[in-house]
């Protein structure tokens, strides 16, 4: 199992936003996750991201528990819903930032892989541009090629067709799937049903504190 | 014609006591002020509530009286028993209150970061300081310009206060070649003086903001 979640709880002082949530996960696999509005969709992204600490139970990521991984070992990645570029950056120092300071390979490498990811994800020529100058589908590949040279096991995505159109859905499908044929597990939270159907392997719905598979 | 012949060396050597206090407060306070408004925004209380009063103070009296205080009062400081050159007096005084005032910008530039970019970056398992130094700082930067700058421009004003200790600037040499002969004409010299540093400034200032426009 790439991902498995044990019996996590999270509240914020008083509030609860749920309890002994537990799913597992392979590779491959793309699992949407749905629920109204409040309903700690994104705040379980942001448990699994370890940007929220969990009150208690166990996120273990090829057979790591999170919780114990230092800093920029996490095998997990998050492409937020507003993408959160580096405005100050390029397109490319967006994407080798994090590579080059975690000396993951020869800077060679890391500008090929880059140069590859660029191309994968049809940003070709946009290389130099800095965030401002690209549209909303164009900033979320960025986000995406910026998670993904780190290789991680799993993909997050909170609200991924939130700002887009019809057709940049569509294309952000094909290369949402494309990743999880290469292997990657896929975690989707999003309130978009059609896309739910387009794309979803498994549908996990959050409720009320608790998840239900449906 | 007297007149120039007295006012103008005397302003050269005056210009060198105002552009060297200026030049001198930049350079110094300018870094240090990061790391005090790091350490106002800090989780430690006590240092935090440590800043918050130095802060309080250099903001809340006049940097006259903070001149006065640092070159005469050291006879309230019990032990130390050494009393600071006019030169360091002056140096001193400047630095601590020109840093409260940078400080005070850069942490409201600090605060104005938006979260999600400290959060994108821990994602991405980059570590506290290297977001500081390579993501946040240089946003700051780019968004505080405007208030550094009119305070830098203040501060070039500000040096004429060093005559309270009996240090000639600029202004000090208009005084004394005004008393000499009798004539207002070397303080409309020397406003002019001021006017064209001020211009200097402000064009560089300019030419700052205008390269971190390559982002919005």
């Amino acid at each position: 199992m790439t991902l498995i979640v044990e019996n996590i709880s999270k509240s914020f002082g008083e509030n609860l936003v749920f309890k002994d949530v537990s799913f597992k996960m392979d590779k491959g696999e793309i699992v949407c996750i749905k629920g109204k509005s409040g309903e700690g969709k994104t705040t379980l992204l942001r448990c699994l991201n370890n940007l929220e600490e969990i009150d208690s139970g166990k996120i273990i990521i090829n057979n790591r528990e999170i919780s114990k991984v230092k800093d920029g070992k996490l095998e997990i990645g998050l492409v937020f819903q507003n993408y959160n570029l580096f405005p100050h950056m390029t397109v490319m120092d967006n994407i080798v930032l994090a590579p080059l300071y975690l000396k993951k390979s020869s800077e060679e490498d890391i500008y090929k892989r880059a140069a590859q990811l660029i191309n994968d994800l049809g940003l070709k020529g946009k290389e130099d541009f800095y965030p401002y100058q690209l549209s909303g589908g164009q900033k979320q590949r960025v986000a995406i090629a910026r998670a993904c040279i780190l290789n991680p096991s799993v993909l997050c995505f909170d609200e991924p067709t939130s700002a887009l159109d019809r057709e940049t859905i569509g294309q952000i499908s094909k290369i949402i799937e494309d990743l999880a044929n290469k292997g990657m597990a896929i975690i989707i939270v999003t309130h978009d049903n059609e896309f739910v159907d387009e794309i979803a392997h498994r549908v996990i719905e959050i409720s009320e504190g608790s998840l239900y598979e449906e | 014609m007297k007149v120039l012949k007295m006012l103008i060396p005397l302003t050269i050597e005056g210009l060198k006591i105002t552009l060297g206090v200026f030049i001198l407060t930049l350079a110094v306070s300018l870094p240090l002020s990061i790391l005090v408004a790091l350490m106002r925004r800090s989780k430690n209380k006590f240092l935090s509530k440590f800043i918050g009063i130095y802060i309080y103070i250099m903001r809340g009296t006049p940097l006259l009286l903070q001149l006065m205080f640092i070159y005469f009062g050291y006879h309230y400081i019990p032990h130390i028993g050494y009393a600071l050159g006019r030169y360091q007096a002056i140096f001193i005084a400047f630095i601590l209150n020109y840093t409260a005032y940078f400080a005070e910008i850069f942490r409201g530039g600090i605060g104005s970061i938006d979260i999600g970019q400290y959060e994108a970056s821990k994602v991405l398992g980059i570590s506290r300081s290297y977001t500081f130094s390579k993501i946040i700082l240089p946003q700051v930067i780019k968004n505080v310009l405007p208030s550094i700058g009119n305070e830098v421009i203040t501060l070039v004003k500000d040096t004429s206060l060093v005559y309270i200790l009996g240090v000639s600037d600029i202004l000090k040499a208009a005084r004394a070649a005004s008393n000499t002969y009798s004539t207002f004409t070397p303080f409309v010299f020397i406003g002019f003086v001021y006017l064209i540093i001020i211009a200097i400034l402000t064009k560089l200032l300019d030419k700052i903001e205008l390269k971190f426009n390559y982002y919005r």
